[in-house]
């Protein structure tokens, strides 16, 4: 069979994403119909395996009423999100900016900054949290919470030692993030940079007006990266949530629901996000 | 040119370097305390990342008496290497081990081969629809894992898959698996950064499509491989979320999983600790567990991969800025 060049070139194409496109169906596609149709009925076990009766929103409704952890596990990994990630991409660019400066044992300490990225996913970093040892120990050693007391009425003081404890968690869960703006750093051309200083530009200018607007894309990117994995982090409470009420109280309708509301809400603050850098991008 | 205005010019270049010379005295104090401030920065960031885990060295050689102990805060007395030792026999070491290789280093190696496939697909080739196949990528990067998890629960348990690797290494061959949308992304953007002349010559001498990619760009594309391969390697390793949905026998738990079920050994010489080991957690906050043993467990289960990283450290950091991950 003689096809012509264009032809050809299609069918190549789709012959290296076929494999993808068979994916697609088998583990995304048809799992996420088939979860939303769970959504919409009761699923009992019988012997020739799940029975289904439509019951129409009602497992919606359950989560909105009945459930009295669904609506408060929600806010609160909103409120977490709204912290962490405006400290997490600060501390990462912050962080890359560091380590793009050529100096002495640059791969030292590049090795140790990503050291994160190899712990801090998933059950190491968790016992190591309950055991209080991913906390710095000034907290507790120096009596700081007494100390300051002194000086920050107590109302004030604690939030603010909350938030700096936190910040040693953020540290930990921005190991990617200071991999993806370093190797964008390193994507700016050095002449931009040499043209500034001859013009006399400080650092200072040379940040806001050179580095800062060319990460632009790369702030929009590791946005959807951090706020992502958050969201399909296991020790989220949404997610534990969702495995007790299928694995352990095996409804499974019920935890399909939950599952695709949580699904319904991600996609609502990503598009929010995608929003505001759209406009921003603009410029 | 006559002598009065040579010199003058002399008398002018030699000021001008004077000048110059007290304007870099200036630059170089300037950036000796830029410098100071700079490096102390990074030692105290570094010692965040590093201080769990030297905590936990610290931690894990310790005897419970040690940790009641306030005179003692970094060095034990003695080193107690029984914590390694029950914790090896409590988390099955060997088992989970073996397991955990499998899963991780089976998954990676797939995952490079399929996701390193589609990807140079998606970089260059034009086709009808690969807009809406690009979209449908970013999707399935976005989806939560929960919201497919019992339909493809069932699925699996259907074919029989469950107390298997089957539901690791499938996905993974298609380019699916754990976070593999990320791994596609990840090579689309490294082969947009090759240049196109190789491919050309080959395809121009009559080589066909696969073997052109097989042959010249897959060998290319090891920066990108290595980055694929420790993400993949590290986050399957470390993974519970999926090893808990598929692997329901103990026999068959990886290494993370056994770390997860770990709550520390009582054993007879310990339990006469355990008093005041309890005192000390009700401070801490924590559960009275035998906290050196789940520390010696944790850096177990983790010491495969630090042992990795520390090999392919260099050349994963050189991988990431030639990978062009960020590039648009």
């Amino acid at each position: 069979m003689k096809l012509s060049m264009k032809k050809r070139h299609i069918a190549e194409g789709y012959a290296f994403i076929s494999i993808w496109i068979v994916g697609f169906f088998l583990f995304m596609a048809v799992p996420l119909g088939r979860s939303l149709y769970y959504t919409f009925n009761e699923l009992k076990p019988t012997k020739d395996g799940l029975a289904a009766t439509f019951v129409g929103l009602r497992n919606y409704r359950q989560a909105f009423t009945t459930d009295i952890h669904f609506v408060p596990l929600l806010t609160d990994t909103m409120k977490d999100l709204i912290v962490n990630v405006p400290l997490i991409l600060i501390f990462a660019m912050f962080s890359a900016i560091l380590l793009n400066r050529q100096s002495f044992g640059k791969t030292f300490f590049r090795g140790v900054f990503f050291l994160p990225v190899i712990i801090a996913s998933g059950i190491a970093l968790r016992k190591l949290l309950q055991q209080g040892a991913a906390r710095l120990p000034i907290f507790n050693d120096w009596n700081l919470y007494q100390q300051l007391r002194a000086f920050i009425p107590g109302d004030l003081l604690e939030p603010l030692l909350e938030y700096a404890d936190s910040l040693t968690l953020v540290m930990w869960d921005s190991g990617v993030q200071i991999l993806i703006f370093l190797a964008a750093l390193q994507t700016i051309s050095p002449a931009l940079y040499e043209a500034a200083k001859m013009d006399g530009a400080t650092g200072w200018e040379i940040f806001w007006k050179i580095t800062f607007p060319m990460l632009i894309p790369i702030v929009f990117v590791n946005t959807l990266f951090t706020i992502v994995n958050s969201f399909t982090n296991p020790d989220n409470g949404i997610m534990n949530h969702l495995l007790h009420t299928v694995f352990v109280s095996n409804n499974y309708a019920y935890g399909s629901t939950i599952g695709w509301l949580y699904f319904i809400f991600i996609f609502m603050v990503l598009g929010i996000v995608f929003l505001a850098f759209r406009r921003r991008m603009a410029y | 040119m006559n002598m009065p205005a040579m010199r003058s010019v002399q008398t002018a270049v030699q000021k001008k370097l004077t000048v110059d010379r007290r304007f870099l005295y200036m630059r170089r104090t300037r950036s000796i305390a830029e410098n100071t401030f700079y490096y102390l920065l990074l030692f105290t960031l570094s010692f965040v990342f590093v201080y769990p885990l030297l905590y936990m060295i610290s931690q894990s050689l310790m005897r419970p008496s040690d940790i009641a102990d306030a005179t003692i805060r970094w060095i034990p007395k003695s080193f107690e290497l029984n914590n390694y030792a029950e914790a090896f026999k409590s988390i099955n070491y060997f088992n989970g081990l073996i397991n955990s290789a499998w899963i991780s280093l089976g998954s990676a190696v797939l995952q490079i081969i399929s996701c390193s496939f589609i990807g140079y697909g998606f970089a260059r080739y034009q086709f009808p629809g690969k807009g809406l196949w690009m979209a449908l990528l970013i999707f399935t990067f976005l989806v939560p894992p929960t919201t497919i998890v019992v339909p493809l629960y069932i699925f699996y348990s259907d074919l029989g898959w469950i107390n298997t690797l089957f539901p690791f290494i499938f996905p993974s061959a298609m380019g699916f698996g754990l976070k593999g949308a990320l791994f596609v992304l990840i090579f689309i953007q490294f082969y947009r950064g090759l240049p196109k002349v190789m491919e050309e010559a080959a395809r121009i001498d009559g080589a066909g499509a696969f073997r052109t990619y097989w042959t010249i760009m897959f060998p290319l594309a090891k920066p990108a491989m290595i980055v694929v391969f420790l993400f993949s390697v590290v986050w399957h390793w470390n993974d519970v979320f999926q090893p808990n949905m598929y692997l329901l026998i103990p026999d068959y738990f990886n290494l993370a999983q056994n770390l997860a079920t770990f709550h520390g050994n009582a054993n007879a010489d310990s339990l006469q600790q355990l008093g005041q080991q309890v005192q000390q957690s009700d401070m801490l906050g924590s559960a009275p567990t035998l906290m050196n043993q789940i520390m010696a467990a944790v850096m177990l289960t983790i010491l495969p991969i630090l042992i990795l990283y520390l090999f392919v450290q260099r050349a994963f950091v050189q991988g990431i800025e030639r990978s062009g991950i960020a590039g648009e």
